[in-house]
């Protein structure tokens, strides 16, 4: 029906509006990131607008995952979490989006005590069985980490840092990306490495 | 030598436990969801010899690891070697080839079963017969089904310094494991972004390769986005893949952080086996890979409009052009035409059916007659090897002329200016008076109505009619009957459909204003060719067409005198109406702007030789869609803007004039007509260039400008 489409001046303002139409659904870095309700372990729902004028960390994770618990047994994920909230300017927001029956799924209660037993200081841990969550952000691995600034601006996505294995012995000398970003937005500087490809294991998503 | 009878002990063993033949094999380390060892292309090996040794993997079944670039997740299988003294490796790890694993909306490159990971390895020349050399590996890998699982090995396998001697079993497990890696071969490939997509492109494909199942695996990650639908487009010169691109191309990144070649294995299949090469694409490139056909994944407007030329069936254009046929009736040069034609309808509608009918066949008959003598002539034209498209009778300012005169002459005879009665010779005005339905008087309304809509059909009809010419006679033929038979369709409904006839209105007083108004479409259509004229013969020609007015409003007022000195005073005035057109003579086209420089192949290349973009704009004065591009994209202050930042060399090549050079280059990019927009990249010089949308947009244009940056 090409033809046709090529026939009409209506159909040729429709192809130019078509034309328009991006192609992939991903966020991309620089995009702006406001209307999200999500629920955390508590039973609170959160909207991402309400943290605007604040950084809001996202970091996707699975208990089960050897790449998550490489960057918890080496307090690696705590201790970022701690930098990234100890000014009170940023909310770090653990997701946890495993369908029930998969790796990593985990209730309310679990989850909290989860972060207890690992001394992990989430602001909290919003629970994304669904995907819903995970599948905007097009969220791939855990850990996969995301930095919305405080104009609601994605400005970092991708790894948590530039050593790709399992092994926790990897975690020291590796650059800390998230970190390096939190310090340039801090310091009121643009983000100078703003995307990296994630690495671990695959979001355990319902299909 | 006590070590070798380890090594053959410990060989025996594997061979008592699994298999029959005799194998080198180091011991077989099960780490949970895989069970790994080495094995060897040798028995013994021989000083200064080559011997390949693989990483041997058997998966437990679902289960998988992953390629060097994992896709959306996971880690690559990873083997660190310790080598003896002076073994020295021969090349890199063959890798096997991946296939995609789909785990909900991830995508990950990865294998299943029990890939084999070969390495090359040079025995030194210092070795000494009876040697031991112990070859280690330290190997990791992530294996994956459900969850994923970080697994590790120490494998060592002992290899004999002596006669070279093969090892049967492995030897063929590790040759086929080689000659299925994928190697350089000679498909070439370019890349580049398009908006929020990368297009891929690829030629000197492989004879019997079949490429209905390509797909491209990147070896870095940030590339492409792995979890999106690879489209595939065929062409006559290759194919072209196309999909999301990832975040290394992003602006903030700035595509200085790309690299100028973008490695990646192209997977395909030959002889019903998966097959693949490796490619490094040139990026920023997009590779002549001829004429497209429609996506074969997922056909959408935007790759409709993106991927023209797109490949249009016989039937799309028979369909096509009857379409484009109704839809002329509406056009501002015929609707006045075919409106007094449709009252003198309705006058007689309280006359005989019969006779309604009649004359509804030889309108049709007119019209058809009328095309097949313009297809006639084209094919005349085209088999006389003249370069021509559709539109081509605008492209004689003569005739441009001429039909100016014509609707200038309906405009005056539909305001009553004058009144000729059925005589023969004054059929070019008489036939469209009202209440006149002699038979041969409808039949000229149809040839009137298919001249006066020639100027209309280009744009409307571009698709089906650049098909058709580049179609054997006959095809071409179909399809213009097609058109002439959905011109004519209108008038055929309003003489059987019963009842559409008392549809129209009743006939009054009121058909003479309404005659009246049409005359100023018709004035209207005659302004727009003497601009067109204005274009193709300068002012001269202007001068010209006017005086011929002038001349003809002049004849008609002395043939209302009854002198016979009038008379004949008219009937020069008419002969020179009539032969000022023909005296025309075309310019040469100078552009318009001082921006805008004129169109050659010598520009291009000159241009792109100093390393600068450029953008060529293929256009005519008589192409609507052209004229609409350039009102409402090319001359907006922002676009010029545009082409000033990029430093883009605006190349205009006219076809308002025929010409046969440029009639080349169009067909080259598979078109009969215009418009055509190409862009080509700065600093490549063996590229093809990027073919536009022909309905262009401030966004597409941007974004094809200063993605060369």
């Amino acid at each position: 029906m090409l033809t046709l489409k090529t026939m009409s001046f209506a159909a040729l303002t429709a192809l130019s509006f078509a034309i328009a139409v991006p192609a992939s659904a991903k966020i991309a870095t620089g995009a702006n990131v406001s209307d999200m309700s999500v629920v955390d372990s508590n039973g609170v729902t959160h909207n991402l607008s309400d943290f605007a004028g604040k950084n809001v960390v996202l970091e996707w994770t699975n208990d089960g995952c050897p790449y998550v618990k490489k960057h918890y047994s080496t307090n690696n994920m705590q201790e970022t979490q701690k930098m990234a909230t100890a000014d009170g300017d940023t909310v770090w927001l653990s997701v946890i989006s495993s369908a029930p029956g998969k790796q990593g799924y985990v209730s309310g209660e679990e989850a909290n005590a989860l972060t207890t037993s690992r001394g992990a200081a989430p602001t909290a841990v919003v629970l994304d069985s669904e995907g819903t969550m995970g599948r905007a952000f097009s969220a791939q691995t855990t850990p996969h980490m995301y930095i919305i600034d405080a104009n609601q601006t994605l400005v970092y996505q991708g790894a948590i840092d530039d050593n790709r294995s399992a092994s926790p012995a990897t975690v020291a000398g590796a650059t800390n990306y998230v970190k390096a970003a939190l310090t340039d937005i801090k310091a009121g500087n643009p983000v100078s490495v703003s995307d990296t490809a994630p690495y671990g294991c695959s979001v355990k998503y319902g299909s | 030598m006590s070590k070798f009878i380890q090594a053959c002990l410990s060989a025996l063993l594997i061979i008592c436990l699994s298999s029959p033949s005799s194998a080198l094999e180091s011991e077989s380390v099960d780490t949970g969801k895989v069970v790994a060892s080495l094995v060897s292309s040798h028995d013994v090996v021989s000083p200064g010899e080559r011997v390949d040794i693989a990483l041997r993997t058997v998966l437990d079944p679902k289960w998988h690891t992953y390629w060097r670039n994992p896709g959306d997740s996971g880690e690559p299988v990873q083997i660190k070697w310790t080598l003896p003294d002076g073994v020295m490796l021969d090349g890199g790890l063959y890798w096997p080839l991946p296939d995609t694993i789909p785990t909900g909306p991830i995508i990950n490159y990865g294998f299943e079963g029990a890939p084999l990971f070969p390495q090359g390895f040079i025995v030194p020349k210092s070795a000494q017969v009876g040697d031991v050399l112990n070859v280690s590996a330290h190997v990791y890998y992530l294996v994956c089904y459900d969850v994923c699982i970080p697994e590790q090995a120490d494998l060592t396998l002992s290899l004999q310094v002596g006669e070279m001697a093969f090892d049967n079993r492995w030897r063929d497990m590790i040759a086929i494991a080689k000659s299925e890696t994928p190697k350089r071969g000679n498909i070439q490939g370019g890349i580049k972004k398009m908006g929020d997509n990368v297009e891929m492109t690829f030629t000197d494909i492989p004879e019997n390769a079949d490429l209905s199942a390509a797909y491209f695996f990147p070896y870095d990650q940030g590339v492409l986005a792995h979890s999106e639908t690879q489209t595939l487009i065929f062409a006559t010169n290759g194919i072209a893949l196309k999909t999301a691109a990832e975040f290394l191309w992003s602006q903030n990144q700035g595509s200085a952080s790309l690299p100028k070649t973008l490695s990646g294995v192209l997977r395909f299949e030959q002889d019903g086996e998966k097959t693949g090469q490796v490619i490094e694409l040139s990026v920023g490139q997009t590779l002549d890979i001829g004429k497209r056909e429609a996506p074969a994944l997922e056909r959408s407007v935007l790759d409709d409009a993106v991927t023209a030329p797109a490949k249009i069936t016989f039937f799309a254009a028979i369909i096509g052009a009857f379409l484009g046929g109704l839809v002329l009736n509406l056009m501002p040069c015929v609707f006045p035409v075919i409106s007094i034609k449709a009252l003198s309808i309705a006058k007689s509608a309280h006359g005989e059916r019969s006779a309604i009918r009649k004359n509804a066949w030889l309108y049709t008959l007119g019209v058809i007659a009328t095309f097949l003598l313009l297809v006639v002539a084209l094919l005349a034209l085209k088999a006389g090897g003249s370069e021509i498209g559709w539109g081509f009778q605008l492209q004689s300012p003569k005739l441009v002329a001429g039909l100016a005169l014509l609707m200038f002459i309906i405009g005056l005879n539909l305001l009553g200016v004058f009144e000729i009665g059925t005589n023969l010779q004054n059929t070019g005005s008489g036939l469209v008076k009202a209440g006149d339905d002699s038979a041969l008087s409808s039949f000229m309304t149809g040839a009137l109505a298919v001249i006066v809509a020639t100027p209309c059909t280009a744009p409307f009809m571009a698709g089906a009619v650049g098909y058709a010419l580049a179609q054997p006679a006959y095809v071409t033929l179909a399809v213009f009957m097609a058109l002439a038979i959905g011109f004519a369709l209108p008038f055929l409904l309003i003489a059987y459909i019963p009842g559409a006839l008392s549809k129209l209105p009743k006939p009054g007083p009121w058909m003479i204003r309404f005659r009246e108004i049409l005359a100023f479409p018709m004035f209207a259509a005659a302004i727009w060719l003497v601009w067109v004229l204005s274009l193709q013969a300068g002012e001269s020609g202007v001068l010209n067409i006017l005086f011929a007015m002038l001349a003809f409003g002049f004849a008609v007022w002395l043939f209302k005198r009854s002198h016979v000195v009038s008379k004949l005073l008219g009937g020069v005035a008419l002969i020179l109406a009539v032969a000022l057109p023909v005296t025309i003579t075309p310019n040469a086209v100078t552009p318009s702007n001082l921006e805008y420089q004129a169109w050659s192949v010598e520009k291009v290349a000159e241009l792109r030789a100093e390393g600068r973009a450029v953008f060529v704009d293929f256009t005519a004065a008589w192409c609507v869609t052209c004229k609409v591009n350039e009102k409402l994209v090319l001359e907006k202050e922002a676009v010029k803007q545009i082409f000033i930042d990029t430093d883009t060399a605006f190349l205009v090549a006219d076809w308002t004039n025929k010409d046969d050079v440029i009639a080349r280059e169009l067909a080259k990019y598979g078109r009969s007509g215009v418009p055509l927009y190409l862009y080509f990249t700065p600093g490549q010089n063996s590229v093809s260039p990027v073919i536009l949308p022909q309905v262009l947009t401030e966004s597409v244009l941007r974004e094809v400008l200063t993605g060369a940056q």
